[in-house]
């Protein structure tokens, strides 16, 4: 449990469907070994396509929603139209490169849904984008979650078949992870709506 | 030749069985010897890093009450930050009348404990009667002093009942040994201890004794991240020992204690944002 990734905890997952993009998380904030508070909200909305989603030093995660918030808020004003989840992913990106040398202690994913088309990309601390995969793990649980996405995920799936294995994943992951859990939350991005919901897991 | 148990003196490390009395006789594991021992201090099994002191992580208790001892335990092991697993037994029953806590290096206890069972038993057999709770908690303590500085990592209780009443000791590598009423042991002690001192009588019942033994382990698995998993409940009594509860979900305590108040018990109940 040494190292700056592992003082908070904390997990996070994503996943495309057919036309519709899911990420979840989950809820702990934790000091080491204990657990502050059960309800730490890491997936911000940046726009009504584009969900962010958070996970590593918890002080970092609140700074760079923060930054990205205040990065779109600009871009509205000064361009005066919505940001293209791909644009916003490579926004990501950069902005994670300007503190090379001194960065935010975050491993981002960003979810989007661009004229239909799913867009999910993925970062390290310092901004490498990866967003070619299916689906994307990151934080403390994140090689746990993985080996269940494997077995659980399947190509083009529907929103509602999304969020149950996005769920389940989520959740068998962080089982096995101390510092990962005490609830979880998905989100389902359609191009309809948003759908928020939220598990009920160990709160151990 | 008079053989010489080598924990006899804690001096694990000089003497060794010769193998022709090992023909006709069952093969045990002789004490492990010291390679290394540091001079300055105990060795640093994990690197010495705060960040990674998992040294004891864990929760277990133990109390003596009116009708004798209740222990309870929860049942996680972790490396680090990985669950190794939900279903531990951390309370090693010696012998009929006595029972140990783990804690710490799941190895250490095991084999010591162990060879504390077989140590009361071939006395009992030498003897005619069974060694007392003290006389066996000052045997293991003797073992750890021996051991001091070498890097074993435990923490355990060792309670039972013998011919004076029923007794709880603490014993740890460090070579201490206190004599108690309640004692709580590992990472989620803390918590353990909160709940333990604010509901605490000598005069409770066997029903009240168990149910504050549970809470207290349930309390303990909900805040520290290295415990968790079930809660394994024994009540040590004058005839020896019963198993109350050998494994209580603490997720299901979870929602039936947030029922109890009226609430969901999902964390949400100050209704944050979500996005």
């Amino acid at each position: 449990m040494s190292g700056i990734f592992e003082y908070n905890g904390g997990s996070i997952v994503g996943m495309k469907g057919k036309n519709c993009i899911a990420v979840a998380c989950d809820r702990r904030f934790g000091q080491q070994m204990s657990t502050i508070t059960t309800n730490y909200q890491k997936v911000f909305k940046i726009q009504d396509n584009i969900l962010l989603a958070l996970s590593g030093l918890n002080t970092d995660i609140h700074t760079f929603y923060a930054l990205m918030e205040k990065e779109i808020n600009l871009y509205n004003l000064k361009e005066n139209r919505k940001m293209k989840p791909t644009t916003f992913a490579n926004l990501v990106a950069s902005a994670l490169y300007e503190r090379r040398f001194g960065p935010f202690f975050v491993t981002p994913i960003v979810a989007g849904l661009e004229n239909g088309k799913p867009i999910l990309a993925t970062y390290d601390s310092i901004g490498c984008k990866s967003d070619l995969d299916d689906f994307q793990v990151g934080g403390t649980g994140g090689n746990y979650i993985y080996g269940a996405c494997e077995a659980f995920f399947k190509p083009d799936m529907s929103p509602e078949e999304l969020e149950e294995v996005i769920g389940q994943s989520l959740v068998s992951g962080c089982d096995r992870d101390a510092l990962s859990g005490w609830g979880g939350v998905v989100y389902v991005l359609t191009e309809q709506k948003i759908t928020v919901k939220i598990l009920k897991t160990k709160q151990t | 030749m008079i053989d010489f148990d080598p924990s006899t003196f804690g001096l694990a490390h000089t003497y060794q069985k010769e193998d022709k009395d090992e023909i006709n006789t069952l093969r045990m594991p002789s004490a492990p010897q010291v390679i290394y021992k540091s001079l300055n201090g105990p060795t640093q099994t994990n690197g010495g890093n705060k960040l990674n002191n998992f040294k004891h992580g864990t929760t277990t208790l133990g109390f003596v009450f009116k009708e004798g001892i209740l222990i309870a335990v929860d049942s996680r092991a972790s490396m680090g930050s990985f669950l190794s697993s939900e279903q531990v037994r951390k309370v090693i029953e010696i012998n009929e009348y006595l029972l140990g806590t783990m804690a710490g290096g799941a190895a250490d206890c095991q084999y010591w404990l162990a060879y504390l069972a077989n140590h009361c038993r071939t006395y009992e057999l030498k003897n005619g009667s069974k060694l007392s709770v003290a006389a066996a908690s000052k045997f293991l303590q003797g073992i750890l002093i021996g051991y001091k500085n070498s890097g074993l990592s435990m923490g355990c209780m060792i309670a039972g009942t013998d011919l004076s009443g029923q007794h709880l000791y603490y014993i740890d590598n460090d070579g201490m040994r206190l004599k108690g009423d309640i004692f709580s042991v590992g990472s989620g002690s803390t918590y353990a201890y909160g709940v333990l001192d604010n509901h605490y009588k000598y005069d409770m019942s066997v029903n009240e004794a168990v149910e504050l033994g549970i809470r207290a382990i349930y309390h303990a698995t909900h805040r520290d991240t290295a415990s968790g998993g079930v809660v394994r409940v024994y009540h040590i009594h004058q005839n020896g020992w019963t198993k109350v509860h050998d494994g209580l979900d603490v997720v299901d305590l979870h929602y039936q204690f947030a029922q109890q108040k009226g609430l969901v018990g999902d964390g949400d109940e100050a209704k944050q944002r979500l996005f």
